[in-house]
This record gives C-alpha cells, sequence and structure tokens, in this order.
C-alpha cells in the first residue's frame, strides 16, 4: 500500500485531514508493506510527527512493514534531527540551532518522565532566552495539563509528542496525540446525546463542562488553557474523531472532517516573545482559599 | 488546635506538583489529618515550582465531596503557594464546590426517578 502525502503538511485543517486518510488507510491494515511517499512533500511541520507516530505505531502494531519514501533533504535532516526517523532505521543527526523538540512516545504512567523531558527539551534549551520564568512555567503546566487528560479521558496506552521552536517567529509549536477514547465517545456517553465531533468538542472546552463523574472533580484544565492562550496571544487546536476546533487568540472556530480519527491530538501554540504577569488584579488571600 | 504541615515537596519527591496520582495519595493523608480531634492541616508548598489543577482537584477538590466548606476554612490552610498558584488554588476551590453541588442535584433527581418508579 503505498500512500502518497500532500505537497505541505501543516497545523491545520487540510494537515490534519491528510493525517487523518493516513490513519483510517493504515490502521486495519495486517501483513502489509506501507510505503509512505513524501517525494510530493516540500513541506512538513515537525510537531506534526507526534501524529504520524502515533499512526504509525499503530500500523506497526499491525505487523506491517513501514517505509519513508522520497523524503527532500531538509524533511529527512529535520526528521532526524528530532529522532523520528531513528524509529523506522535512520541515524540521528545533531541539532546545531537547537530548536528541535524531541518526538517522544511516554507509556501512560511516565507522567514524571513527561516532566523530566519538559525540563531538558523545553526550559534548558539555550534559544529560549526570551522567555520568562513565569512564561516556561505556564507553557510547562499547560503541556502537563494535556498530558494528563490523555491520562485521564483516554484509556489509551501511548501518548505521543513532539514539538519546533521558531526563534525568527518566536513561536513554540507541541503536539500532544493519543489514540484512545475520543471527546466525541466521551462527551455523548457523558450526556446520552448524539453530537457531532465538533460539537462535543466544543461543550468539553467551557468551563466547567466535564465528563468525570468520580470523587475527583475536573472540568478546569482546558479552560485555564483557554484562558492563558488568549492572554498570551497563542494557539490551541483539537483534532478528535470527526470533530476539528480551534481557539486563535481568542477567537474559536469549529468543523468538522469527512473521516474520523480514533484518538485525540491536541496541538498549542505559545508566543514566546510574552511578557504577561498572568495574576489578577486583585490579591488572593491565602486565609480565604476555602 | 495543634497545626500538623506537610510538605508538598517531600510527599511528591520533586519540585512538581502535577500528577493525579500524587495528588490523590495527598488528599489521603489530609484526610487521615482531618479525623483527628482539633487538628489543623497545614499544606506546604515551598520550593514546588510546578503545580496542575489535576493535582489540586484530586489532593484538595476532592476534600468538598467529604466535608463542607466551614469544616475545611477552619481545619486546613496553605503556606508559601506564590500569587498565581494561590489563584489556580482558588478556581479549583470554586470547581470543586459547583461540582459536589451538581452532583448532589443528579444524586437526588435519580432518587426521585427511582423512587417513583
Amino acid at each position: 500500500m503505498r500512500f502518497i502525502l500532500s505537497d505541505s503538511i501543516s497545523s491545520d485543517f487540510n494537515g490534519y485531514e491528510t493525517l487523518i486518510d493516513l490513519f483510517n488507510r493504515t490502521h486495519k491494515l495486517r501483513f502489509e508493506d506501507i510505503i509512505l511517499d513524501f517525494s510530493k512533500t516540500k513541506w512538513f511541520e515537525a510537531n506534526l510527527t507526534a501524529v504520524l507516530g502515533g499512526i504509525l505505531n499503530k500500523a506497526q502494531e499491525g505487523f506491517n512493514n513501514i517505509e519513508l519514501e522520497g523524503l527532500s533533504n531538509d524533511i529527512n535532516n529535520l526528521l532526524s534531527r528530532n529522532l523520528f526517523l531513528s524509529n523506522f532505521g535512520g541515524s540521528r543527526i545533531p541539532d546545531f540551532y537547537d530548536t528541535t523538540i524531541e518526538y517522544h512516545k511516554f507509556k501512560i504512567v511516565e507522567e514524571k518522565l513527561f516532566k523530566e523531558y519538559l525540563d531538558k527539551e523545553l526550559i534548558s534549551k539555550k534559544v529560549m532566552p526570551k522567555m520568562s520564568d513565569l512564561l516556561k512555567k505556564k507553557v510547562n503546566e499547560s503541556l502537563i495539563e494535556i498530558f494528563n487528560n490523555a491520562v485521564i479521558h483516554g484509556n489509551c496506552k501511548k501518548i505521543f509528542t513532539c514539538g519546533q521552536y521558531y526563534p525568527a517567529k518566536n513561536r513554540l509549536d507541541f503536539t500532544i496525540v493519543n489514540l484512545g477514547k475520543t471527546i466525541k465517545e466521551n462527551v455523548n456517553e457523558y450526556l446520552n446525546k448524539t453530537l457531532s465531533g465538533d460539537e462535543a468538542i466544543k461543550w468539553a472546552v467551557l468551563e466547567g463542562n466535564t465528563t468525570k463523574r468520580g470523587p475527583i472533580p475536573g472540568g478546569l484544565g482546558l479552560s485555564l488553557i483557554r484562558e492563558f492562550i488568549s492572554k498570551n496571544e497563542g494557539k490551541i487546536q483539537i483534532v478528535s474523531a470527526d470533530g476539528y476546533w480551534e481557539q486563535i487568540k481568542d477567537t474559536g472556530k469549529s468543523e468538522c472532517f469527512s473521516q474520523a480519527f480514533f484518538g485525540t491530538i491536541v496541538n498549542l501554540e505559545f508566543n514566546t516573545a510574552d511578557t504577561s504577569s498572568y495574576c489578577l488584579a486583585s490579591e488572593i488571600d491565602e486565609e480565604d482559599i476555602f | 488546635m495543634k497545626e500538623i504541615k506537610i510538605n508538598i515537596f517531600e510527599h511528591v519527591g520533586s519540585d512538581a506538583a502535577v500528577s493525579s496520582e500524587d495528588g490523590d495519595s495527598l488528599y489521603n493523608r489530609i484526610v487521615k489529618g482531618l479525623e483527628e480531634n482539633d487538628v489543623k492541616v497545614i499544606l506546604d508548598f515551598n520550593n514546588i515550582n510546578l503545580i496542575t489543577s489535576t493535582f489540586l482537584n484530586a489532593a484538595v477538590g476532592q476534600l468538598y465531596g467529604k466535608y463542607d466548606s466551614y469544616f475545611l476554612k477552619k481545619h486546613l490552610g496553605v503556606k508559601n503557594l506564590n500569587k498565581e498558584d494561590l489563584e489556580l488554588l482558588k478556581k479549583v476551590v470554586e470547581r470543586a464546590k459547583e461540582y459536589f453541588k451538581d452532583r448532589k442535584k443528579m444524586d437526588n433527581s435519580i432518587k426521585e426517578i427511582l423512587e417513583d418508579e
């Protein structure tokens, strides 16, 4: 089976649609040769290797042989620097620009390892001097919240992550993927409704909404990230089942894909030049919390 | 009232209070403390650099399913939280109050439906 990738794969509706198509064409295959043909591809956003990694991991579990062909030098170097190609027999090359955030596959119990990975790949990078300590903390917390969401709601075994720093644009992109229970499944089960994928995501990102039923409250993590992304003038995109939802700065948009992704993709883009303080105008008294 | 301090750094074993699992084990420790008579449990966040709502929901939010606000105001305290994290904790607490209020409403309506049958 040969899959020809389009000329440009970016973190946008069309880019995700191509990857969802790849998922749908490969996830049921068994004992096949799967060839990913990059010969037409001139641009592939590095953070999306988290999505590609999740899809190909699923295909490998079906005992399929996977080969990547026709990679341009630029894409080959990019995917070698972030260690993605090491999973397919390629070798690592040094990242002289230090702008790569390695592709990584985590087990769901590896929350602490994920935190160490963020420390190594984000916090200690010399090329990120513009980020204030507070901004680094907020970015870290947002990514850990998304990781935790995948663990709590995804009912999955693995979580795939990758990122890329764009110093000239003052942007940091980071993608977290799980192939578990989708937001659409969780929300529709909880509400006993048949919402479409994008409607289900729109419900899930509203403050106070949670599909949790147990003794531990929820319904805060995503709204905190939305608030932060809005102040930071960043971007959040969520793909789950056939739903797509994004918030750029403080404007939201949603639509549906023609096919479904059996999992959830969360892509966060941060403005690394942000110097906001992220504090409330009024101080909160330690004695007046509970 | 005797004050018992729980050092969060020691409890989670690092400067990051981020996982639901660590939050849940802290919840169990807080409950054990609150079961004693005339005790106030103080959560000391000294040296903690990262905190998530996931951790606080499990550690503190969960307490509102067992205790009311009046009791927790009297028997639970925090120290060494910076203002951003104090704001996060306040949001978690407000959210937990809503969550358990909604759950009680839902439990009552289920009970009413079952009684009608």
